[in-house]
């Protein structure tokens, strides 16, 4: 498919003429820091393009220790993918980009990837940080779900494009709890069978989400009493020694080690992980768990051209149900569960990669103006403190 | 040459300026940037600006002295199991190690030629809840079966004091190498005991090695948070790690800026106790 | 007292007066080597796990031996450059900072001058510096400076705080020199250059060679300052900061054994040289 694109844009290109390849560049002129294809020149694809993701968020060939969609990419368009899953929390990864950033500098990065339930989506585009995307080079853009395609952070889909939605629930090592799931937050947060060996996020909005509802409130509507009452509750877990770390991502280790009953999970990392240890098993809690969407953004400095296009080879429902499928969570792209099936006909079953009724009614968005606000953040760094 | 010997004066001058000046423009000007930050208030997405806000010192000491205390505590302990593990081990390879000393000194110095992140983690391995050691331990009936090591103070204290023991050692060698055997030697045709001869001769004589390393061990401990983020819990988290996260992850510069400013205070303040209290020659000698 | 007993009893002492005076005597030896042992075993557990050969992304457990990771050493790119960029960087900075704290080391012990107790005090402030105060504030400073962070901005911070390690170790060695051997080097008619260079400068390249060592391993070993300094620029430690959260491959472990022993080896050599050069070691 991205082959018939690319002859399309270079018929389209022949057709109007030199003007239209001098527009980007009027605009680039005009426009400041966009640096998107060198102004005035032609568009070529680079040869690399450089990816930081988070772990275990795209499909992966055990076997062969390749990336399966990554190297089918190259073998489309010969754009070699430098993926690196260095990023394990969102707050980190923006403290570390913002500096190079802040001085207009690029980060050596064509595609970033944070998630939309912080703050740090919203701060990039503010900040002027994030490139436009190419939308010419996107046409697979249509196939973007319709509940995506307006986030409040970036109304017309300008900088970002979903990559995976996720679930937040509890990861449970069920060699240590006795062979059974733990399902509940109170089990997780106060049972004493288990403490010093659970963990928590850093991710605030991930967090508090599932305490609030294991408090009985709401958190797609977090007030101070809410909010208060959630940090307590955990901050009892954590002086009493219930709770042993809180982590980003990197729960993945001590996890597959084993030496964690339980811990807070986003929902396909546990898939990937029974192949270290047969005994992780997922659930969402009781009280019901979260859903975020994790999105791609081109920082300044990386390269437009060959970053949509390779959004756009993403997009494609061949290889978003592979990606999709591969690491067992929810593509943002619609009508893929032929494809899915094609690949693994129970993935269409699966809750994690095709959520039913019944899973989505038990998650919540976490609210947006929470994750903003400047108070909470402080009070949520003061308990990780 | 003939210039230098007429204006001899000058020479310690020109030996001291290159590396000065180095210092002064990339160690000395960054903290007055530095100071200048935490005067600051605003926050990172509506911007700061400069506003003599002593209130950053006041909340940073108010918020976060239990994590001061505690890396204080921590640094003080790893220094001194490392002292005393370190000394009878150097005092050995300077009496004993005959010509082979400077392949042990090799030896105590060898880790620290593998990277510190990766000793670190070698000790997440060996002290892991279900390697070796603790399993052995729980064998024999050392400990329970929930106990372990791993983010608790002790590994913290035990990575530390690992982590920064070539800083103790070495000064610790250097000066007991320098002693002359012929002083040990008199003190014992004088009738004193092998006790006695180290107690007051050798031990006297290794104090500048004393100081250097407990002061070289004792600092960056104290700022250390690697140890605390890789082996400790929530309840490990020292100073260190609240910087860390305020610079690089809340981005607030003005607060981090002054709890590291308050941080620096105190270890001169307990520096200077100490060289007063072991007399402060040491310290300009 | 044990003399008195031997004296005392004539002939032979008794087994269990040779068993305590073995012990006594070898206390230290096996205390050393108790604690050499404590020292070289993580070193150990990193050699030994470069040789694992994990299912899973995570090189925790041993799960079996294999040469594979030795022999495909730089299957990750980005850990073979972090390697090189982190040697450079120390060998430049080491280099510099050996000139430059060596020169200082030398007028503090040597000269009286004006301001010389100030200086000392100067000298010291960066290692009475957290090293994480002494990385923000240099970033405080490239950010104002419009200077961009990587490759140059760590060999100048690595530069800055290797100065004052290179000091004490020169001076600790400095100050118990015996000038007395230059004064008679300069009385046989040696003048100050001759005699710096052929009595002095051997007698202190010990302690010169020990502190361009430290330097270097300060250097390849720093994490925090430069992690503030680096921009994109990734140097081994950061690699394998960020590797752990991931799960470090085993070649990280390759790596870092590859570091140890060519270190090692090259200060095996240095001192196997200075010993035949010294001959007999004081």
């Amino acid at each position: 498919m991205t082959d018939t694109f690319t002859r399309r844009e270079l018929v389209e290109r022949a057709a109007l003429g030199g003007v239209v390849l001098s527009l980007p560049g009027i605009l680039a002129a005009c426009g400041g820091s966009e640096e998107s294809s060198g102004g005035g020149g032609e568009k070529k694809l680079a040869k690399t393009l450089d990816v930081s993701n988070w772990q275990l968020y795209i499909d992966y060939d055990e076997k062969t220790k390749k990336y399966p969609s990554l190297e089918e990419f190259r073998r489309k368009t010969g754009v070699k993918v430098d993926y690196v899953e260095d990023i394990t929390d969102n707050a980190i990864e923006f403290g570390k980009i913002q500096r190079p950033l802040s001085q207009g500098n690029s980060i050596g990065r064509d595609i970033i990837v944070l998630t939309d339930n912080t703050r740090f989506p919203g701060l990039l585009i503010s900040k002027g940080w994030a490139e436009k995307l190419d939308k010419d080079a996107i046409p697979n853009i249509d196939n973007l779900q319709d509940a995506l395609a307006h986030p409040g952070f970036d109304k017309n889909r300008e900088y970002s494009l979903p990559w995976q939605s996720y679930l937040t629930g509890i990861a449970t090592n069920t060699k240590l709890t006795g062979g059974k799931p733990v399902t509940s937050m109170e089990a997780l947060l106060e049972d004493p069978k288990y403490k010093g060996k659970v963990t928590l996020l850093t991710e605030m909005a991930d967090t508090i989400a599932l305490v609030m509802q294991a408090n009985g409130d709401d958190p797609t509507k977090v007030d101070d009493a809410s909010f208060d009452k959630a940090i307590k509750r955990i901050k009892k877990a954590k002086d009493s020694g219930q709770i042993r770390q809180f982590t980003g991502n990197e729960y993945t280790g001590p996890l597959a080690k084993g030496d964690l009953a339980c811990c807070l999970s986003w929902s396909g990392d546990v898939v990937q992980l029974t192949v270290s240890n047969k005994d992780l098993v997922w659930n969402l809690p009781d009280s019901g768990g979260d859903i975020a969407t994790d999105n791609m953004l081109i920082p300044t400095g990386g390269d437009v051209f060959t970053a949509s296009t390779f959004m756009n080879f993403v997009y494609d429902p061949k290889i978003a149900a592979q990606i999709s499928v591969g690491c067992s969570y929810i593509s943002p792209v619609k009508g893929i569960k032929d494809e899915a099936a094609k690949i693994d006909p129970k993935s269409v079953e699966n809750p994690l990669i095709f959520p039913d009724e019944e899973t989505l009614s038990n998650v919540v968005i976490f609210d947006a103006e929470a994750a903003r606000n400047q108070d909470y953040i402080e009070k949520w760094q003061a308990l990780l403190a | 040459m003939a210039f230098l010997h007429r204006h001899r004066w000058l020479t310690p001058y020109l030996l001291l300026a290159p590396g000065l000046a180095w210092l002064a423009v990339f160690f000395a000007i960054p903290l007055g940037f530095l100071a200048y930050q935490s005067l600051q208030e605003g926050t990172f997405e509506f911007g700061y600006s400069f506003g003599w806000a002593w209130g950053n010192y006041w909340d940073a000491i108010d918020l976060y002295h239990k994590q001061l205390v505690r890396s204080f505590v921590y640094a003080g302990l790893a220094t001194v199991i490392a002292l005393v593990v370190s000394y009878p081990l150097v005092y050995w390879i300077a009496f004993r190690g005959g010509r082979w000393k400077n392949l042990f000194l090799l030896a105590i110095v060898a880790p620290f030629f593998v990277t510190y992140l990766i000793r670190t983690l070698a000790w997440q391995t060996i002290l892991a809840d279900h390697g070796v050691v603790l399993d052995v331990m729980r064998t024999i009936g050392l400990v329970g079966d929930d106990f372990r090591f791993l983010q608790t103070s002790t590994a913290v204290v035990a990575g530390i004091t690992y982590n920064f023991f070539p800083f103790m050692a070495l000064p610790l060698y250097v000066s007991l190498e320098q002693i002359d055997h012929r002083l040990i030697e008199a003190a014992q045709d004088l009738y004193a005991s092998r006790l006695q001869a180290f107690l007051r001769v050798t031990l006297p004589l290794s104090l500048p090695g004393i100081f250097a390393g407990t002061l070289l061990t004792f600092i960056p401990a104290a700022g250390d948070f690697i140890n605390a983020q890789l082996l400790g819990s929530p309840d490990q988290r020292m100073i260190g790690n609240v910087i860390q996260s305020k610079f690089l992850e809340l981005i607030d510069y003005p607060a981090a800026a002054a709890l590291s400013f308050v941080l620096t205070a105190a270890i001169l303040a307990a520096v200077a106790v100490y060289a007063r209290a072991l007399g402060t020659e040491k310290l300009t000698g | 007292m044990s003399v008195a007993v031997e004296t005392l009893g004539g002939g032979r002492p008794g087994a269990l007066t040779r068993l305590i005076r073995f012990a006594r005597h070898h206390v230290l030896t096996v205390y050393a080597l108790l604690a050499f042992a404590y020292l070289l075993v993580p070193i150990a557990i990193v050699v030994l796990f470069s040789f694992n050969d994990p299912k899973s992304r995570f090189n925790y457990v041993w799960e079996g031996f294999t040469l594979d990771n030795w022999r495909h050493w730089d299957a990750y790119p980005g850990l073979t450059d972090a390697m090189k960029i982190s040697l450079e960087v120390a060998a430049i900075s080491s280099a510099v900072a050996t000139a430059l704290g060596t020169l200082i080391a030398l007028a503090l012990v040597r000269y009286g001058f004006r301001g010389r107790g100030a200086t000392n005090l100067f000298i010291f402030l960066p290692m009475s510096t957290p090293e994480i105060v002494l990385g923000a504030s240099l970033l405080a400073l490239f950010l104002n400076l419009q200077f961009a962070t990587g490759f140059l901005t760590i060999v100048i911070a690595h530069i800055m705080f290797n100065v004052s390690y290179v000091v004490v170790t020169v001076k600790a060695r400095l100050v118990g020199f015996d000038r007395h051997l230059e004064e008679a080097a300069m009385d046989l008619g040696a003048n100050e250059w001759t005699t710096f260079r052929k009595v002095t400068l051997p007698l202190i390249a010990p302690g010169i060679l020990a502190a361009a060592l430290l330097a270097f391993a300060l250097s390849v070993d720093d994490f925090v300052i430069t992690f503030f300094n680096s921009g994109s620029t990734t140097t081994f430690p950061i690699f394998v900061w960020t590797a752990a959260a991931r799960g470090a491959p085993p070649q990280v472990n390759v790596m870092g054994t590859m570091i140890f022993v060519v270190a090692l080896s090259l200060m095996a050599v240095n001192i196997l040289l200075q010993r035949r050069r010294e001959g007999r070691t004081p």
